[in-house]
């Protein structure tokens, strides 16, 4: 009888056990999202790295302070974009320790002691379709495709075929490199495509035999074909000697040279750990040049 | 149920229930009364929240400048929605040009034609189709359907005939399941009469059934209209987003509806005040067509009476 | 002779109407599984987008699709089935109950790009409640509102009247007959409504792009951002750079929302036999 008893008993402990174990998960999983949730709302101290700056620089600093957080649970990366001018505002200020940008300082932003650790460049590979058989343009024809006044491939060496322009948004650093080292003060022709995504970009140059379009070049696959601009095929080695001309660099500030956890951080980006994952990713083009 | 019911309801007879109970029913009343008046405030909010935001483009540009002005080029402080607007016009009219015919021959397929059976397969899918998110209708109208106008036109495939068969698509459950509505309504015996007649059911249909129908279709009609313009994250994906007037149906083209998703990311000071007017300029275009719905039902709740 | 003709063409035609609208609605599925079958995994599911291309899974974005459609349907079913049962039970034909269904109408037809500005200078500004799942269920439930009180209504007009007057015949109150018998009766057909409305929030885009942020994040509290499925598709698709995941994604938005629909209809079908 006792022993009846206690069988079904004894059968159940597991299952008791079980449901305890299930319960403990969930608080853990609980206090761990919690926990998770609770990381983005701690207040600025010390330990923290604010940088502020460039839209298009976004996703390295954002990434790579994700990287550098996980490597150094002791310093936080807090990123924003709100573009150049304002990052180098902020800097200035003293609200940020690093300003992100994607130009050169102007010239009444010089007086400030600003300290520029370049950390990537960003180049611009104009891109047809593979069935395209013009392979190389001025920077002039580029820029007279791009305003409209050229709109036919024969005018450049092509076969006698329309050209579909592809632009980009508004919105995209991509496009305003593109204007500031090609552009200049002429204007984009306004009846051109505007994409908001560099994969669409590329997709549609690649099945339009008349399109042209411009890309990051570390976006550029076999997809497509980079055309040489003033006879220099875009690659990463003449990005780095400067024979390439759609370039720019993407720069830190730090007032002063950096130091503490800031020098640490830039360090960190300059890293093939860096160099070599995010930059490449986003499309740009390691400050060595070297591309495994 | 409702309206004349209540005066010969019992729930009248208040009187014969404690005060207590009376309050309690009449303070549910108007509790249920507050919250049906919220559709009316959500109107109400809509209309001064995004209308306080856009009001400034009406003051400082001028309605005429902004709603008939040709250039759209916020950098040189050009706010004209003429393009938009033209662009909105042009790709509504060719869808429901494509997607009317089809949406009607589905709606009198359902209701005259097809077997309980087949009625079990085909309505359901015209239902589903209205549940698909526009968000996968643009992509696969990107991906499918863009190349395939490029390689006809030559050109990108971006522009309004990409947009038209992707909004014929949607606005066939809109106008299908309520044409279909309008189709049942039509009492049967009509249609027994046709038939005594001896007319085939293509005449019974076209002769008698559509006509009779006819306010409900058109109502239909309207309501696809208004998604139509009203459609934005779709045909952002297909038309290219040029602010200009297209040169051909198959060059890119913006909407008002594109346009303002293509400039809210960086649109500061004016440029974003201009998008909101936009808006206000959708909103009010889309209750019109709710009023002219309205206003055709009226007209026949009139016709009717007088028979 | 030629009327028989006529006839088969015409019939033929309308047969194809609705058989191209059956083949759409298939094409896109099959399209949809077809390309994001592969990239469905418990992983691609369960885990964060990472990297630049957000590669990875895509864990935040259904819990920020979960979590804004739940708010928003906590917050719009109790106002929209006692509007329904105001203009089913209560109301008396006039002004009043026009310009109610006239702003009803209204709601249901303007444009989603307009609700998300709305939302946006309302709630995420004016209120400052900021980009978050509270902003963009506020701004959501506009938009359901006018569905779940259509279909309510029609449910709770489906009850026989012989219900009420049992009730009545009772002694019941009028609060008493729609609170005992009206809405029970009603309630499967509501839920139906509900339900369908939510599948609406759950494949919308353009309210929450502008109310809850882009920025991928667990929300936790309803003061959180987070970026929902249907706007990291979006994004995906406009990049153009991880197809694979946005297959994914809209595979998984797709037989949510078709869950949706067909838990609706399993519940209306149900209903309809007893």
């Amino acid at each position: 009888m006792t022993n009846r008893r206690l069988r079904p008993n004894n059968a159940n402990q597991p299952d008791r056990r079980r449901t305890l174990v299930r319960v403990a998960a969930c608080v853990v999983l609980a206090v761990f999202v919690l926990a998770l949730g609770g990381c983005g709302r701690k207040g600025s101290s010390d330990s923290d790295i604010i940088v502020t700056g460039s839209t298009t620089m976004l996703p390295i600093a954002e990434i790579a302070g994700e990287m550098y957080q996980k490597a150094h649970p002791e310093g936080r990366v807090l990123v924003s974009g709100l573009g150049s001018s304002a990052g180098i505002e902020n800097v200035v200020a003293g609200t940020s320790d690093i300003a992100t940008s994607s130009r050169d300082l102007r010239f009444e932003e010089e007086g400030f002691g600003l300290y520029d650790t370049p950390i990537a460049y960003d180049a611009i590979a104009v891109i047809v379709s593979r069935e395209n058989p013009v392979d190389e343009l001025t920077t002039e024809q580029v820029r007279a495709i791009f305003a409209g006044e050229i709109d036919n491939w024969a005018a450049v060496g092509g076969v006698d075929q329309q050209i579909g322009l592809v632009n980009r948004d508004e919105a995209s650093g991509t496009r305003e490199a593109f204007r500031k080292t090609v552009m200049g003060a002429m204007p984009f022709d306004r009846t051109a495509a505007v994409l908001p995504g560099t994969g669409q970009v590329r997709s549609v140059v690649s099945s339009a035999a008349g399109a042209v379009g411009y890309i990051s070049l570390g976006f550029v696959n076999d997809e497509v074909k980079a055309v040489a601009i003033d006879g220099v095929v875009p690659t990463a080695a003449a990005v780095v000697s400067g024979e390439y001309p759609l370039q720019r660099k993407l720069h830190f500030f730090t007032v002063g040279r950096p130091t503490g956890l800031s020098a640490d951080y830039i360090e960190f980006v300059l890293s093939d750990a860096v160099q070599q994952t995010v930059v490449r990713d986003a499309g740009f083009t390691p400050m060595t040049g070297e591309v495994d | 149920m409702s309206g004349s019911d209540d005066k010969t309801a019992p729930a009248n007879n208040l009187h014969l229930v404690s005060r207590a109970t009376y309050f309690k029913e009449m303070l549910l009343q108007y509790l249920f009364l507050l919250c049906a008046v919220v559709a009316i405030a959500g109107v109400l909010l809509i209309f001064v929240f995004v209308g306080l935001r856009g009001l400034p483009v009406f003051t400082e540009i001028g309605p005429l400048a902004f709603l008939t002005g040709t250039d759209w080029s916020p950098t040189e402080n050009l706010y004209g929605i003429l393009p938009f607007i033209w662009g909105s016009v042009l790709i509504m009219l060719g869808a429901l040009v494509i997607g009317t015919p089809l949406a009607v021959g589905t709606a009198v397929f359902l209701s005259e034609i097809a077997s309980t059976r087949v009625r079990n397969i085909v309505r359901p899918a015209v239902e589903m189709l209205a549940g698909i998110p526009s968000v996968i209708y643009g992509f696969f109208g990107l991906v499918i359907l863009r190349p395939i106008i490029a390689e006809i036109s030559g050109g990108l495939g971006f522009g309004a005939v990409t947009a038209w068969f992707i909004l014929a698509i949607m606005i066939v459950p809109t106008i299908a399941t309520l044409s279909e509505d309008a189709l049942r309504s039509i009492p049967p015996g009509i249609r027994e009469a046709s038939y005594a007649m001896g007319a085939t059911t293509w005449q019974t249909i076209y002769k008698v059934v559509v006509p009779a129908a006819k306010i409900g279709i058109i109502d239909a009609i309207v309501l696809g209209m208004g998604r139509a313009i009203g459609e934005t994250m779709a045909v952002l994906m297909v038309v290219g987003n040029a602010p200009v007037f297209p040169e051909s149906i198959a060059a890119p083209v913006a909407t008002l509806t594109t346009q303002i998703v293509m400039d809210m990311p960086y649109a500061t000071g004016m440029h974003r005040t201009a998008l909101f007017g936009m808006a206000i300029v959708l909103f009010i275009a889309s209750m019109a067509l709710v009023a002219a719905v309205r206003l055709i039902s009226r007209f026949q709740t009139s016709i009717e009476a007088r028979r | 002779m030629s009327k028989t003709i006529t006839n088969a063409i015409a019939l033929t035609l309308l047969w194809m109407a609705a058989i191209v609208t059956v083949l759409v609605l298939g094409t896109l599925i099959l399209y949809v599984v077809v390309n994001g079958i592969g990239e469905l995994s418990l992983r691609f599911i369960f885990t964060w987008p990472e990297g630049v291309a957000a590669e990875g899974g895509i864990w935040p974005t259904i819990v920020s699709t979960m979590y804004v459609t739940t708010l928003a349907m906590a917050i719009v079913t109790p106002i929209a089935v006692l509007a329904a049962v105001y203009l089913a039970e209560y109301a008396v034909q006039g002004v009043l109950v026009n310009a109610i269904r006239f702003a009803a109408d209204s709601l249901a037809s303007v444009p989603s790009i307009v609700m998300g500005l709305f939302g946006l200078a309302l709630f995420v500004d004016a209120a400052n409640i900021g980009f978050s799942m509270l902003s963009a269920a506020l701004a959501l439930s506009f938009l359901m509102l006018p569905i779940v009180m259509r279909t309510t209504e029609e449910a709770i007009r489906a009850v026989p009247k012989f219900i009420r007057w049992g009730s009545y015949g009772l002694g019941a109150t009028k609060w008493q007959v729609v609170s005992r018998s009206v809405l029970p009766a009603a309630m499967p057909r509501m839920i139906t409504g509900i339900i369908l409305a939510t599948g609406r929030a759950v494949g919308e885009t353009a309210v929450v792009i502008y109310t809850m942020g882009q920025a991928i994040n667990l929300p936790i509290s309803p003061l959180d951002s987070g970026r929902p499925m249907t706007v990291h598709l979006y994004l995906l698709a406009m990049e153009g750079i991880n197809l694979p995941a946005a297959y994914g994604t809209a595979l998984l938005l797709m037989l949510l929302i078709l869950g949706f629909n067909l838990g609706a209809r399993y519940l209306l079908r149900r209903n309809r036999k007893v």
